[in-house]
């Protein structure tokens, strides 16, 4: 856990640095900006790779913007189901890679 | 849920769990909210997770609770499934909305849902609601609850403004709202199903205004009366287009199923109740009084106490969350002679608070009743005798009380 990429809100500086691809073939680059995409929009909480959306406080309003800005973002539309049944950053990247191929 | 209850039993109030599911699937509350009028009137109960909520049973509490905005709001969220989270849609969502923004929104939306503007509709419902019998009629096994969960969107889609390509997959997300650990309906957690099926409902309305944005124009829909109905001087606002409607839809989904197979299965197991219905059709509309009463479908109401308050004999503290029990509100013997007694002869059976009290009234009790007294005026026209072909399964719920399956077979009445 402690090796994966943590983000804040403030700035989406990330604190972790060192390589690592997600679990499911996702880069670690984007893995990082998913963190920091729900860091935004999951105001005050601090947002790790393998963090439960729902734990974080995550609901269906915040996961309209945040799939919303990934097709913007990546070109990527996300299916809704598979979004909130992957619930980490993790998983969700993995799903953007996959989209993008 | 057993709507009749079973053998009387011991219950100590303190140590019930309301928030146990399998109460609600294969157990008997019935005789717990007995024991919860008599003995605790206000009830607390604090959750594993540190959670807690007070409950109110007694009819005229249950009252005061879900209709005194003053006192008890609505603002922090009013389904008891999300307990604790502030409902991120307050004040734009008509239920999660006090007066005076509620009163506006209501007034502009209930116009169209009055029993006056409903009226014009009975014909087009009762040819729905005969061809929604039709395949019960053949003699063979037929499962209610199951279908019956596609009564209200055959009923209300036009209405509404639903295509019927659409109606299977809205009946499913409502039911996952309702139902999120039903494992008919669940999918991944409670917390994903609910997010899938939120996310997706609010998803379609929008899409639709979007849609009929584009195309341009008006229909008679009442999606298309949110997109143009003016509340306090101007239009709903987007978000509260697709909240509304997103609310509009699971109001019309997820309660009236429960409340058909609930009151089918009470006259199947009273012979003499079914035979009086059928010998007297204008007995039907306090038949559907009394299978309001005894289904109560929406089984309960949550609010937020505003300050502390004295109620069921304690108090409630400044913040707390309060459980208004309709279901057991519907049975409290000071409003209800022989409350566990089905009777559809029962006068005061209009007492009832199924579709809630006060300012948050169910906006669509006009159409509701109507559909229900047009259901039973015609199963009743048309079944001879009814009878139940296996054990039914109860709604894995605590919100919602209902069935998922009800088989019965039904024999064509021959002299109408």
């Amino acid at each position: 856990m402690e090796s994966r990429p943590r983000a804040h809100r403030q700035g989406g500086h990330h604190e972790a640095t060192e390589a690592h691809a997600g679990s499911d073939g996702a880069p670690e680059a984007l893995v990082h900006e998913v963190c920091a995409l729900w860091a935004e929009h999951l105001p005050g909480r601090e947002v790790g790779a393998d963090d439960d959306f729902f734990a974080l406080g995550g609901n269906s309003l915040t996961g309209i913007a945040i799939i919303d800005q990934v097709k913007r973002d990546h070109g990527v539309e996300l299916s809704v189901r598979d979004f909130y049944l992957a619930q980490t950053p993790a998983r969700v990247a993995a799903l953007i890679e996959r989209g993008r191929r | 849920m057993r709507l009749t209850p079973g053998a009387a039993r011991d219950i100590d109030p303190d140590r019930v769990d309301l928030f146990d599911l399998d109460l609600y699937t294969a157990g008997d509350p019935h005789p717990v909210w007995d024991a919860m009028r008599a003995k605790a009137p206000l009830h607390h109960q604090v959750l594993a997770d540190g959670r807690e909520f007070w409950s109110v049973t007694r009819h005229e509490d249950v009252c005061r609770v879900l209709g005194s905005h003053q006192e008890f709001t609505s603002e922090r969220g009013t389904v008891v499934t999300h307990l604790g989270v502030d409902d991120v849609a307050a004040g734009k969502l008509m239920t999660s909305t006090d007066p005076p923004r509620h009163t506006q929104v209501r007034r502009a939306i209930g116009s169209r849902l009055t029993a006056r503007a409903v009226a014009p509709w009975e014909d087009r419902i009762r040819q729905a609601i005969v061809r929604f019998l039709e395949p019960a009629l053949d003699g063979t096994v037929f499962d209610l609850a199951e279908q019956a969960l596609r009564l209200p969107a055959i009923v209300t889609g036009p209405l509404l403004g639903i295509p019927e390509r659409d109606w299977d997959e809205l009946v499913q997300l409502t039911a996952m709202v309702t139902a999120p650990s039903d494992p008919h309906f669940r999918q991944g957690s409670e917390a994903a199903t609910l997010a899938i099926s939120h996310h997706e409902l609010v998803a379609y309305v929008t899409a639709w205004v979007k849609q009929r944005r584009a195309a341009g124009g008006e229909d008679t829909s009442l999606l298309d009366h949110l997109m143009s109905v003016r509340a306090g001087e101007a239009p709903l606002t987007d978000e509260e287009i697709a909240l509304n409607g997103y609310s509009i839809l699971l109001g019309a989904n997820v309660t009236t199923p429960h409340t058909v197979s609930g009151t089918v299965l009470a006259l199947v197991e009273r012979p003499e109740q079914f035979e009086k219905a059928q010998a007297d059709p204008s007995l039907v509309p306090n038949l559907v009084e009394e299978g309001l009463r005894w289904t109560s479908a929406a089984c309960n109401f949550m609010r937020y106490a505003v300050g502390d308050t004295r109620i069921g004999g304690g108090t409630v503290p400044a913040g707390g969350a309060v459980v208004a029990w309709i279901g057991s509100a519907n049975r409290d013997a000071a409003q209800f002679t022989d409350p566990h007694t089905f009777d559809i002869t029962r006068t005061g059976a209009k007492r009832q608070v199924a579709f809630g009290f006060g300012s948050h009234f169910c906006i669509g009790a006009p159409l509701a009743r109507m559909t229900l007294r047009v259901f039973f005026e015609e199963l009743l026209q048309r079944c001879g005798s009814i009878e139940v072909a296996g054990e039914p399964e109860h709604l894995r719920s605590y919100f919602i009380a209902g069935m998922t399956h009800l088989p019965i077979v039904v024999q064509k009445r021959r002299t109408p």
